[in-house]
């Protein structure tokens, strides 16, 4: 009986996932090591890559049925992680946000980034009920508060970018959760209309701040924007990325944009710009495409769950790594503003890492039993 | 999908999720494209620019030499405090201006220039803060390099010129080329740039092109910081062209001891070769440090220098070039070729009435003294006011026009300086400038002007250069001070550079110019002017025997011909060439303020020819204590007063 399933298993076990997401970090690991050669950034990353590796084969092997199960009990678990960081002499303050926590012998890791994985289980078990009307306002409201709670902890730590990014976590399950289409039809009109006019009531108002309207203004046109403040690492991004042409950059390493540290966090936010400059149009598109491939997959496994919880986790890990992947890279090509948030599997971080292959391991979990029932 | 789905078109939806995700790699693939590949090569090229740096490594100017050998001026190195423009990023200039003219001793206000001037600038370029940096000025910039990353040491070549103010108005001085100056198309033609050391005045400024060297520059990567990370290449620099000036430094010592010994302190002498222009000395009192110019950056050279521009005596002015004077009798030499010229007296018939003067209308014109009916020599000689008088009433204005024309009396004399200006000159619209409440000319205005008087308003060099010219019998040649331009490198190797001999700036102009006097007629004025030294003239006192002087005094009325009123006195000159019949070397003296030409104007020209006598004859001059005596003459004032006699005498 154990043979078998362990047979099964391994024929069931989404390899492709796996190396694809294992590839990815690898590439990542080397563009790291472009970025700071000096540095063991890229070491580290690879021995994380190990770390997480393991992580991702426990979570794949678990029933992920009994893991939602407990869900609350992670969640629980979560939160208490971000009251810790808040506590001066445990958290830890790096680049001006208190949001990290030291760990003894292992260095420093990001509780925000798994407590994206455990919010996720806590949303996928609340809305996995069997469902046979649309939303209800109540379940709205549940929901809300279960996302809102960790947002709220964290925006304690001025950490505002990784905010941004559990939002299409509830997003996506909401939408999956019988909420109207009406409603969503209405609320993307409203925020095409009202964004824009809003902001332009607020110029005129100036309840937009100057300096708001610079960042956008940066956007909007930085090779005009104020190169060497709000603008410098949109403008030094840009440059990188434009820099690499096709096949990478002529300019010799020692003489790239990040070595001589004209762009900023080449390792961590700024690795995309580093890779286009490295391995150039060609590596970039290859990139994307592997995201684009990892995705897809990941919503194909999605729409063969065995259950609608297993459905939910695996469609609210895609959320968020879309939503982050679009940030980050439109960030790194101008056309979002600047905001701290690492490219998933690319960037060098433990937590990231490790996370985001918890999250993946999920998938493979609720993949390996579609045929159970 | 193996559970239930009633409430929703799931499948729909999670099909919606797909496409948007897809979509939105989508934009980013787009994006890419347009920055790597549209506009790959602009960003890259920008990208190079901001980590690519030209340090420029200065090259020393040419030497200048006099005809001899000796070393006018040189360059040195020194040190020098750059600002260099990487990583002012961020930095508030205006907060740094205290700091830094606290700890290196610069003028805040200059520094405050400065840095309105960087913000105009290409990237890569440098500003020096301080130039002749002290030891405790580079150990500064070391102790505060975390504080000021954008300040550098670097080693820069000075010019080092004599410290006695020799030959300061010659050399001209060096500086950093002006805003405005930048601003002109011929120096961006020249690729010169902020911070570069150019000619700024004399030799200095007339050879620039020549004297100036080819800065070298180091090419190297430097980070966002501005500290270099790599070099790439190094272009070693090239030192600008020698010049081999044609000026004599023992007689250009003597002019100069000259005219710091004379009574006013404050003239010109000017030693030229008559036979072709060059121009073997030539000072002009008061004079200045050519080397303030490059402490300008200082507290105190800032002073100096202000003390310089307000000086009333006007140190800066080059008076040989820059000053017009009305000549006096000095005058009497070109009108009396242009005389004989336009037939108004024959070398049958050169006798004039003198008459002691003469009256116009009701006004009454004395000469000095009574000359009975002088014939032209013996006007030279005994410089005949009234002679000259009905001399230029023969001529008349259109006479007076013509001989300023013949000799270039209104023009510049094309000498290789800068700013050389032009003579005043006789003419109706002169009159009518100078006097417009009686713009008419009158026959008392053509008196006026046949004697180097009031209309009569030119430089010395330009007196000079007509005065040698008669002696060489009509031959005017453009005066200068470049012999020879020395090459640089080897023909055929790169960044070489041709040397050349003297060319006169404007081509146009014939060298020499010649004014056309036969030889009876020559020899004659050349006889008056030989009887002014030594033949009982007006300039006997400096008489050398065995070697004839031909000169011609003149003393010019600043208030009133005569009228000693204290800081107005007439103005001193005196203009010679010898030996008389066969001149070698000519020389003017211009005393400001002193005189009579022949008691403070002869005897420095003399001094000048005792030199010169020395240097070619080996020997010491005849008569030399005889003007030395004379020149050391104190109280002349009385002696004036007492002597009325004596004063048509010395005229």
């Amino acid at each position: 009986m154990v043979a078998i399933f362990e047979k099964r298993t391994l024929r069931d076990f989404d390899w492709l996932l796996a190396f694809l997401a294992i590839g990815i970090v690898a590439f990542g690991a080397l563009q790291i090591r472009n970025a700071q050669p000096t540095e063991t950034f890229w070491v580290k990353q690879l021995i994380g890559l190990g770390v997480a590796f393991v992580a991702m084969l426990a979570i794949a092997f678990s029933d992920y049925r009994r893991l939602l199960n407990i869900a609350p009990a992670f969640y629980v678990f979560g939160i208490a992680l971000l009251v810790l960081v808040l506590i001066p002499g445990i958290g830890l303050k790096l680049n001006g946000h208190r949001s990290w926590i030291r760990v003894p012998g292992l260095g420093q890791f990001q509780p925000s980034e798994f407590v994206k994985v455990t919010t996720a289980m806590m949303l996928a078990r609340y809305f996995g009920k069997h469902r046979h009307t649309a939303l209800k306002l109540k379940e709205l409201a549940v929901g809300g508060f279960i996302l809102g709670l960790p947002i709220a902890l964290i925006l304690l730590e001025h950490d505002a970018g990784s905010v941004l990014t559990y939002i299409p976590i509830l997003l996506v399950v909401l939408f999956l959760s019988g909420i109207q289409m009406r409603l969503v039809i209405a609320v993307i009109i409203l925020s095409v209309v009202a964004i824009p006019a809003a902001y332009w009531v607020g110029v005129k108002t100036h309840l937009v701040k100057n300096y708001q309207q610079e960042r956008i203004n940066v956007i909007l046109d930085p090779q005009n924007a104020d190169k060497r403040g709000f603008g410098y690492h949109t403008w030094q991004s840009i440059l990188t990325v434009g820099e690499g042409g096709i096949f990478g950059a002529r300019a010799s390493s020692e003489h790239s944009q990040s070595s001589l540290k004209y762009l900023p966090e080449p390792h961590s936010d700024f690795i995309f710009a580093v890779t286009a400059e490295n391995s150039g149009f060609v590596g970039c598109i290859l990139l994307l495409l592997g995201y684009t491939i990892l995705l897809s997959r990941l919503i194909a496994g999605a729409r063969r769950a065995p259950d609608r919880p297993g459905m939910l986790v695996i469609m609210a890990v895609v959320g968020g790594l879309a939503f982050q992947i679009f940030i980050n890279v439109g960030m790194a090509l101008g056309i979002l503003p600047v905001i701290g948030v690492p490219l998933p599997l690319m960037s060098a971080g433990l937590a990231s890492l490790v996370a985001t292959f918890i999250a993946i391991g999920f998938a493979i979990s609720v993949r390996l039993r579609r045929f159970v029932n | 999908m193996k559970f239930e789905d009633t409430s929703q078109n799931l499948r729909a939806r999670l099909g919606a999720i797909n496409v948007l995700v897809v979509l939105l790699l989508a934009v980013l693939g787009v994006r890419l494209y347009l920055l790597q590949i549209v506009r790959g090569k602009y960003y890259a090229e920008i990208a190079e620019n901001q980590r690519i740096r030209l340090l420029p490594i200065p090259a020393p100017r040419g030497v200048i030499f006099d005809r001899n050998g000796n070393v006018l001026v040189d360059s040195r190195p020194i040190y020098e405090v750059i600002l260099s423009r990487q990583d002012l990023r961020g930095k508030d200039l205006k907060s740094l201006v205290q700091l830094l003219s606290a700890g290196l001793g610069v003028d805040a206000e200059i520094l405050r220039d400065r840095f309105d001037q960087i913000q105009s600038l290409p990237a890569f370029e440098s500003i020096p803060i301080k130039q002749d940096a002290t030891s405790g000025d580079i150990s500064w910039v070391e102790a505060h390099k975390l504080e000021f990353p954008e300040l550098r040491v670097e080693q820069q070549p000075q010019r080092r010129y004599p410290s006695d103010g020799t030959l300061a108005h010659v050399l001209g001085y060096v500086g950093e080329i002006s805003p405005e100056q930048l601003k002109q198309q011929v120096s961006r033609d020249k690729g010169l740039k902020p911070g570069d050391i150019i000619g700024l005045s004399g030799l200095e400024q007339s050879y620039d092109d020549y004297l100036r060297g080819r800065d070298g520059y180091r090419k190297v990567v430097v980070d966002s910081r501005g500290r270099i990370q790599d070099e790439i290449e190094t272009v070693a620099p090239q030192p600008g062209q020698d010049l081999v000036t044609t000026i004599d430094l023992d007689l250009q010592k003597a002019a100069e001891e000259q005219l710091r010994n004379s009574s006013t302190k404050r003239g010109v002498i000017i030693v030229m070769d008559p036979n072709n222009g060059e121009l073997l000395a030539l000072a002009s009192a008061p004079t200045f440090d050519s080397n303030l110019f490059q402490r300008i950056t200082t507290k105190a050279g800032r002073a100096e220098y202000t003390a310089l521009i307000d000086d009333p005596e006007k140190p800066l002015l080059n008076r040989a070039i820059q000053s017009r004077y009305p000549p006096g009798s000095t005058w009497k030499i070109p009108m009396a070729v242009a005389g004989l010229q336009q037939g108004a007296i024959t070398m049958d018939h050169s006798n004039l009435v003198c008459g002691g003067g003469i009256t116009i209308g009701n006004k009454f014109t004395r000469c000095m003294g009574n000359h009975g009916m002088p014939d032209l020599r013996t006007a030279i000689t005994r410089s005949c006011d009234g002679y000259f008088f009905r001399l230029g009433l023969k001529m008349g204005l259109d006479g007076i026009v013509a001989m300023v024309d013949e000799f270039d009396l209104n023009r510049r004399t094309g000498v290789d300086l800068p700013n050389e200006v032009a003579g005043w000159t006789p003419s109706r619209e002169f009159k009518q400038r100078m006097q417009p409440r009686d713009p008419d000319w009158r026959e008392i205005d053509t008196v006026y002007s046949s004697f180097g008087q009031v209309y009569d308003i030119i430089t010395p060099i330009a007196l000079l250069r007509t005065v040698a010219g008669v002696g060489m019998g009509g031959k005017l040649y453009v005066p200068h001070f470049v012999k020879e331009i020395n090459p640089v490198g080897k023909p055929g190797e790169p960044g070489y550079r041709a040397g050349r001999a003297f060319q006169p700036l404007d081509s146009s102009r014939p060298n020499p110019k010649v004014v056309p006097i036969p030889e009876d007629e020559h020899h004659l004025i050349v006889e008056g002017m030989w009887g002014v030294v030594n033949n009982g003239g007006t300039g006997a006192g400096i008489k050398m025997a065995g070697f004839d002087i031909a000169g011609k005094t003149g003393t010019a009325q600043v208030v009133g011909l005569g009228k000693d009123i204290g800081k107005n006195k007439d103005h001193s000159w005196f203009v010679s060439y010898a030996p008389a019949f066969k001149p070698e070397i000519s020389i003017i003296a211009l005393i400001e303020n002193a005189g009579f030409g022949s008691q403070f104007a002869a005897p420095a020209v003399r001094g000048v020819y005792n030199v010169y006598y020395r240097k070619t004859r080996h020997e010491e001059p005849p008569g030399a204590q005889v003007a030395k005596a004379k020149n050391a003459k104190p109280a002349v004032t009385k002696a004036q007063e007492k002597k009325p006699a004596q004063i048509a005498q010395t005229h």
